[in-house]
């Protein structure tokens, strides 16, 4: 699409890829997302670790945005550092959660769950695991049922 | 060919196991590994994390399947079903009970030392915490940057070494 016009010293938005090019090359300095900021940050870290359901993130995309912005640009994020710290707080609890939400899962041999606010980022990481084990516990349970339609031929 | 008295006991794969069954002529019997049976089946339902399954296996849950497949023509046929019912269930219950400790120990970011842990898993479960770690290796790759590293195909890389071997040869 169109972009611009790009007058010096007034902001513009433009998308992730052309803001990380630009600023490599030198040619500007970028604005961090509203919720990049330490306060923010630390709220949503305490909810996520107060409540047992997923916490709504501010981006469907925060770990890569902050994982680009703290490489590319961190010189135009303040405490950077601990925003750092904070995202990465926050991812870990938010595994550690969906972890013991797929044990209960499986303990009590569900047949749907539905899991909220989830980024791409996390269901990415531990999707793979959960999907073969949820069919292996298919295949172990379709086994209750007797009869010579029901055995599975491979293993 | 050979002939056997009826009665003896024999060991033979599976397969050949699977062939010769058949419940309306009672050609064979299958006697369940004891893995299968009431005494392992108290312990697994005490702690299913204790048991090596690679030692008792390595095929548990694949096997334990198959074996679902025989029935024992001794048997009414109404216990049979409870017994293949309690097999599977027992399956599924050791299963279930072992996926956290494989989750979790799969997904360890702090490179912990599992072997221990995996050591005792079956084919099955080793498979799984495989893939468990990927998930993790990937993520830790993506993280530190490498994720968008364009390396050099391995297959290059050969294909340079060839040459110069031809040009020496």
């Amino acid at each position: 699409g169109d972009l611009g016009p790009f007058n010096p010293g007034l902001p513009v938005e433009v998308p992730v890829w052309l803001a990380i090019n630009l600023k490599q090359r030198q040619k500007c300095r970028l604005i961090p997302p509203e919720w990049m900021d330490v306060g923010k940050l630390e709220e949503i870290r305490d909810q996520e670790r107060k409540e047992d359901t997923f916490t709504p993130m501010p981006s469907p995309y925060y770990m890569e945005l902050t994982k680009l912005l703290l490489n590319y640009a961190s010189d135009n994020i303040p405490r950077a550092d601990e925003i750092r710290t904070l995202v990465k707080d926050t991812w870990d609890t938010r595994m550690a959660k969906l972890r013991l939400s797929a044990d209960s899962f499986v303990r009590q041999q569900e047949a749907h769950a539905k899991l909220d606010n989830l980024t791409l980022m996390e269901i990415n990481t531990t999707g793979t695991f959960l999907t073969q084990a949820l069919d292996h516990m298919y295949k172990l349970r379709t086994n209750l049922q007797p009869g010579e339609s029901s055995h599975s031929q491979e293993f | 060919g050979f002939s056997f008295l009826q009665g003896s006991k024999l060991e033979i794969p599976l397969w050949l196991a699977k062939g010769l069954h058949d419940s309306k002529r009672r050609i064979i019997s299958v006697e369940l590994p004891k893995i299968y049976r009431e005494a392992w089946r108290t312990v697994f339902s005490a702690d299913a994390n204790v048991v090596d399954l690679h030692k008792m296996g390595p095929y548990y849950y694949g096997l334990g399947s198959q074996l679902l497949n025989f029935e024992n023509p001794e048997n009414p046929e109404i216990a049979q079903t409870i017994l293949q019912a309690t097999d599977s269930v027992c399956s599924l219950q050791t299963f279930v009970a072992r996926f956290r400790r494989i989750m979790d120990s799969s997904q360890n970011a702090y490179n912990e030392d599992t072997s221990v842990l995996v050591a005792r898993l079956d084919e099955l479960e080793r498979a799984l915490f495989h893939l468990g770690q990927k998930g993790l290796n990937d993520f830790q790759c993506w993280e530190k940057g490498q994720a968008s590293q364009i390396t050099a195909s391995s297959l290059v890389q050969n294909y340079g070494k060839r040459k110069l071997a031809e040009v020496d040869g």
